[in-house]
């Protein structure tokens, strides 16, 4: 029996492949898939089997029936193909596709990843750490005097006395070096919080990302080409940078750092509010206080460190003129990243 | 601080306009924010006034000379401050801290508080209207003019940073000025008219009978200078820079005096600034100076000396300066720098190797001379005036040489390449695979704020005993219902899918990956001996824990117009499917779903997450309780699962097995079984797994349904496809028929299953 099904089925599928027609295949599928067609007939056979057969054969039956139906239904494709000028073939190919949305990256995010991506290239590890900092790593191991207007600035949220939310990454710059002799290369993505109300331009919570670099021979010099560097990663090989001095507790000398703006080519215009310069962070020399802090001998290690604020990068990016578009969870935002 | 381009012109020899005034500044440190055309009110005067923008650790910059006295050296031009002495007849008398003068008495209590008080008197003064020029003077410097001998103090602080104050000398009692802290429950009236109630930590200038000013912020109401004053008493004091903060912090009140006294003003002002203020008023009010000035104090204040190595200055900046260029720089800033060689200093007769003396004017090489080349000093010797307390180590000057070379003049250059190659860290590797799953499932990655409220724990359905509840608290929180530090992500995901409903958005799917703080548990162990009980223990930081918070709503497809909703639109099942797909990117392999509770989600429609028996996370649809909540509609379906456990386990680096080269048998095996808890299809694959020998490579669920007429009411069908593989050989039909008779009879005989034919 197996064997005359197995037979009927090669039978079948030289016929079905040798139709040149719709109207040749049609009847061949009458002749062995039919009503009246030849494996109807077979499957009338079953009842005379023996009873413990039946569901073997019954099986192969049907996975024959199966396969014949596939083949069938891929010819008449193909034969169908080769016509496709017939009105009822025709589709409307101007109607949407359906597929699952492949959602971007946060801008947020995405920007910050760009700006990573540029120091693992220039050999730096990532390093992160706690959002909710205690005093001294927040303050005082950054060279922070007590009681200071320099902690005005930070406008810090207290959980209490002695634990915080971080202001800056600048925390960790001290969190890594603990851990670790020089020389020390890392960058320090994270979220920070400051005391501050939200609106357009301003939010209590923001992204930084911190870059900190120790070593023998670090120089001033080597944080202006680092920066320098990293901007034209940024921005491209036309762009400019500027250090002009500032002040840190962390760090001495200090600087605040921007660059030429992009939109106008340093020339002025509404965004740059027409300095020609956009400012994107600080940075400076690790202060010897904070090195030696952590036990580094200050007169063999020099190091820099810098932080970039995410927010405004993304911004001028992406064009977007309110900062709580960052924090919105509305899909019309999302889906457009 | 507004600085009038025109009044500071007076004390530098420059023609710079006030826009390369104010770059030269900028580029120098002190950066200005704004150039504003400032025009009087009664229109008479004009200037250009430049509003700068001073870091905290330069006091000495509040002030017109320190500004000029910043800008010449950064021009390299000359400085002229103005005139600020005394009659030399006037010699100022000085004691420790008690001194008596004529009518006048100064005490001085708190000397740490206050460790210099110098007090000037003036009597026979017109009260009346400033003089033009000084008025217009304060109104661009933004002070409001109010009467000539006041003016006059308020100019002087503008032009020198030492704050002044005026009291009628009449209206102290006995002429008594005693500085001291406040007594408990003290309290005064200020100039403003505000009653300020004092702590033992406010410092307060005082006559016998109670406080007469808040030390270093404001005077008091009753001694102030009125119309009818004929005798000023001029207080110029140096105050301790914290005590003023604190309290200045405290009530709070900050003001110009205030302001400037933290940040640390000159303590060898007072007597000059007395001196300046004492000449304005006898300019303007007329009057004269009554005896010689009063200095009470104990210290000297002495100039403080530092070495700086120009090799290490080099080494610092990266620049290839020389110890005379450094010299020259630093001496533009008004410090004195003589040259160190060796362990001997020598002055301006600076002696070369063979003893021969080098007269100042040769280095330049005077007249007839060549100039003569000296070596390079060992260090620089440099003393440091008063005004600048931000010197103090040998960092501190070469920042100042870096600020007056310009920090553009500093060449550029790349540090030598580390030895290592950066990587990302494990954790940040499987995290950008986490977000890069869900961003490919169609989720928007989004980010929220780490604040909520107890509001939001009240929403999403919590009972009072849940551990989410116990957060940190912000003891200054922007609003009140952003006071709390996240414990789960829930609240924000609600917060999107509502507002987006509110926007007629239905279609939601969003996620994402953030931190949530768990507060510290009680320090472990027994408070020691002599704690207070009930003393709280001391606390660690909290632990933070990155979650992955994800909401699906509606549609998950970009288009739907030819899909039946069931399939175009979310469910429980394709978050399960979803949170299946990103264990097996992860790597992991023993992952569980089990039936679980979950206050914010639907009591039947829920699970939690087991990873090799760990608890991960939760996922399921949202309860109706927590949705009425919300607003929202429709179902919504939201997961929250901790990465930290997800990390822990899973396997960055896939593993790969050969595919088998066996062909496989596949069976269908229809189960009827009642439709409850113990029928689950886990419940029948596991049995089926169970029952089947080693050669069951897979058995998966195909077909559920339920048909109370053909299958009986509370009855269920599950279709399974069973997959037979020997690694050896092939399978007979009558091998894999043995095992599925096995296999069915385990089926009727444990769960009572029914078997169904084809
Ligand atoms: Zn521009």
């Amino acid at each position: 029996m197996e064997e005359s099904i197995r037979q009927l089925s090669d039978q079948a599928r030289a016929a079905l492949e040798a139709a040149t027609t719709e109207e040749e295949l049609e009847a061949e599928r009458r002749r062995f898939l039919g009503r009246k067609g030849l494996l109807r007939e077979i499957r009338q056979g079953l009842k005379d089997l023996p009873e413990e057969d039946r569901p073997a054969v019954g099986k192969l039956i049907n996975q024959t029936t199966r396969q014949l139906e596939a083949l069938l239904e891929q010819r008449r494709q193909k034969l169908a193909s080769g016509k496709a000028a017939f009105p009822e073939d025709r589709l409307d190919v101007t109607l949407p596709g359906r597929a699952p949305l492949i959602a971007g990256k946060h801008p947020l995010l995405a920007t910050m990843e760009d700006m990573i991506e540029i120091f693992l290239g220039l050999g730096y590890l990532v390093a992160e750490g706690p959002e909710i900092e205690d005093y001294y790593h927040a303050f005082e191991a950054l060279n922070y005097p007590e009681d200071h207007p320099a902690m005005d600035e930070q406008m810090t949220f207290y959980v209490e006395d002695d634990v915080l939310l971080r202001s800056q990454t600048s925390t960790v710059q001290i969190r890594v070096m603990e851990k670790q002799e020089p020389p020390v290369r890392v960058v320090v993505p994270g979220r920070c919080y400051r005391r501050d109300t939200v609106d357009a331009t301003h939010c209590h919570t923001f992204y930084q990302l911190e870059g900190l670099l120790v070593d023998e021979g670090i120089t001033f010099a080597d944080l202006k080409g680092t920066l320098q560097a990293f901007a034209e990663g940024m921005f491209g090989p036309e762009v400019r940078v500027r250090f002009r001095p500032d002040f840190f507790p962390f760090t001495e000398p200090s600087a605040e750092f921007a660059v030429s703006c992009f939109i106008c080519g340093g020339v002025g215009c509404r965004v740059c509010s027409g300095t020609g310069w956009l400012e994107l962070g600080g940075a400076g020399m690790v202060d010897p206080n904070v090195l030696a802090g952590v036990g580094y001998d200050t007169e063999r290690y020099t190091g820099f460190a810098f932080g970039v604020g995410i927010e405004r990068f993304a911004m001028l990016r992406y064009g977007i003129k309110d900062i709580r578009v960052f924090y919105s969870g509305d899909m019309r935002v999302l889906t457009q990243f | 601080m507004r600085v009038p381009y025109g009044w500071l012109m007076e004390y530098i020899d420059t023609d710079a306009s006030p826009e390369e005034l104010a770059h030269v500044l900028t580029m120098g440190g002190l950066e200005v924010e704004e150039i504003e055309d400032w025009t009087s009110e009664d229109g008479q005067a004009s200037d250009k006034v430049l509003i700068t923008s001073v870091t905290s650790n330069r006091g000495d910059l509040l002030s017109m000379i320190g500004v000029a006295r910043h800008a010449a050296a950064l021009l390299d031009v000359e400085f002229t401050p103005p005139e600020m002495s005394l009659p030399a007849t006037d010699e100022p008398i000085r004691a420790d801290d008690d001194l008596t003068e004529g009518d006048t008495r100064v005490q001085i209590l708190d000397l740490e508080g206050c460790p210099r008080y110098s007090a000037l008197r003036v009597t026979g003064v017109d009260v009346g209207p400033s003089p033009e020029w000084l008025a217009h003077r304060l109104e661009a410097a933004g002070i409001r003019p109010i009467s000539n001998v006041v003016d006059a103090t308020n100019y002087v602080v503008w032009e020198t940073g030492q704050p002044l104050h005026a009291f009628d000398h009449r209206l102290l009692i006995d002429g008594h000025i005693i500085v001291r802290r406040a007594e408990p429950g003290e309290r005064m009236l200020t100039i403003d008219d505000q009653w300020r109630y004092l702590t033992p930590d406010d410092l307060v200038i005082c006559d016998p009978k109670g406080p007469v000013a808040l030390a270093g912020i404001m005077g008091g109401l009753d001694s102030e200078v009125r119309k009818l004053t004929k005798d000023v008493l001029l207080e110029s004091a140096h105050f301790n820079p914290t005590l003023i903060r604190r309290t200045s912090q405290r009530l709070p009140l900050s003001t110009e005096a205030s302001y400037r006294f933290e940040r640390y003003v000159d303590p060898n002002l007072t007597l000059p600034a007395l001196a300046r203020a004492a000449q304005l008023i006898l300019d303007s009010a007329g009057g004269e100076i009554v005896g010689p000035a009063l200095d009470v104090r104990t210290e000297e204040f002495e100039l403080r000396a530092i070495t700086m190595r120009p090799d290490r200055c080099n080494a610092v900046l990266g620049t290839d300066l020389s110890g005379q260029e450094m010299e020259e720089l630093l001496k533009r800033l008004g410090l004195e720098v003589r040259m160190q060689y060796g362990l001997s200093v020598r002055g301006v007769e600076t002696y070369l190797g063979g003893g021969v003396p080098v007269a100042e004017e040769d280095r330049e090489g005077a007249p007839g001379r060549p100039a003569v080349k000296l070596p390079e000093p060992d260090a620089l010797l440099v003393t440091v005036p008063t005004h600048r307390p931000d010197l103090e180590r040998e960092i501190d000057l070469i920042e100042e040489v870096a600020i007056v070379h310009g920090y553009d003049s500093i060449p550029m250059t790349l540090p030598r390449a580390g030895n290592a190659a950066a990587v990302l860290t494990r954790e940040q590797k499987l995290e950008r695979r986490v977000r890069e799953v869900m961003r490919a499932a169609g989720v928007c990655e989004s980010l929220s704020f780490s604040m909520m409220g107890q509001h939001d724990l009240d929403s999403i359905g919590l009972p009072e005993d849940a551990p989410e509840r116990s957060a940190l608290r912000l003891r200054d929180p922007v609003s009140a219902h952003e006071d709390l530090m996240r414990t789960t992500l829930l609240p924000s995901l609600f917060d999107a899918a509502r507002d987006n409903v509110r926007q007629r958005v239905q279609d939601v799917a969003l996620f994402e990956v953030s931190r949530v703080f768990l507060p510290a548990p009680p320090a472990e162990g027994k408070p020691s001996a002599g704690e207070e009980e009930g003393a709280q223990a001391p606390r660690g930081l909290p632990e933070e824990r990155r979650r992955l918070g994800a909401i699906v709503m509606g549609s998950v497809m970009t288009s739907g117009w030819n899909l039946p909703a069931e399939v175009a639109e979310a469910d429980f099942y394709w978050l399960k499917g979803l949170v299946e797909q990103l264990c097996r990117s992860l790597g992991l392999d023993e992952v569980v779903f089990e039936r679980a509770r979950h206050p914010s989600l639907h009591p039947g429609r829920s699970a939690q997450l087991l990873v090799s028996g760990e608890y991960a996370g939760a996922l399921g649809e949202v309860a109706p309780e927590v949705r009425d909540a919300y607003d929202l509609q429709h179902p919504a379906y939201v997961m929250e699962l901790d990465l930290e456990v997800l990390f822990q386990h899973a396997q960055l680096q896939a593993h790969y097995e050969p595919v088998p080269r066996m062909p496989a048998a596949l069976r269908d095996l229809a189960l009827v079984v009642p439709d409850d808890e113990e029928h689950d299809a886990s419940t029948l694959t596991t049995a089926v797994e169970q029952a089947a020998g080693d050669e069951l490579a897979s058995v998966e669920v195909f077909d559920v349904y339920e048909d109370p007429e053909r299958l009986g009411a509370g009855n269920k069908q599950i279709a399974l496809r069973l997959t037979f593989r020997h690694p050896e050989r092939t399978l007979t039909d009558d091998e894999v028929d043995a095992l599925m008779r096995t296999i069915t009879q385990r089926l009727e005989r444990d769960l009572s299953a029914r078997v169904r034919d084809w």
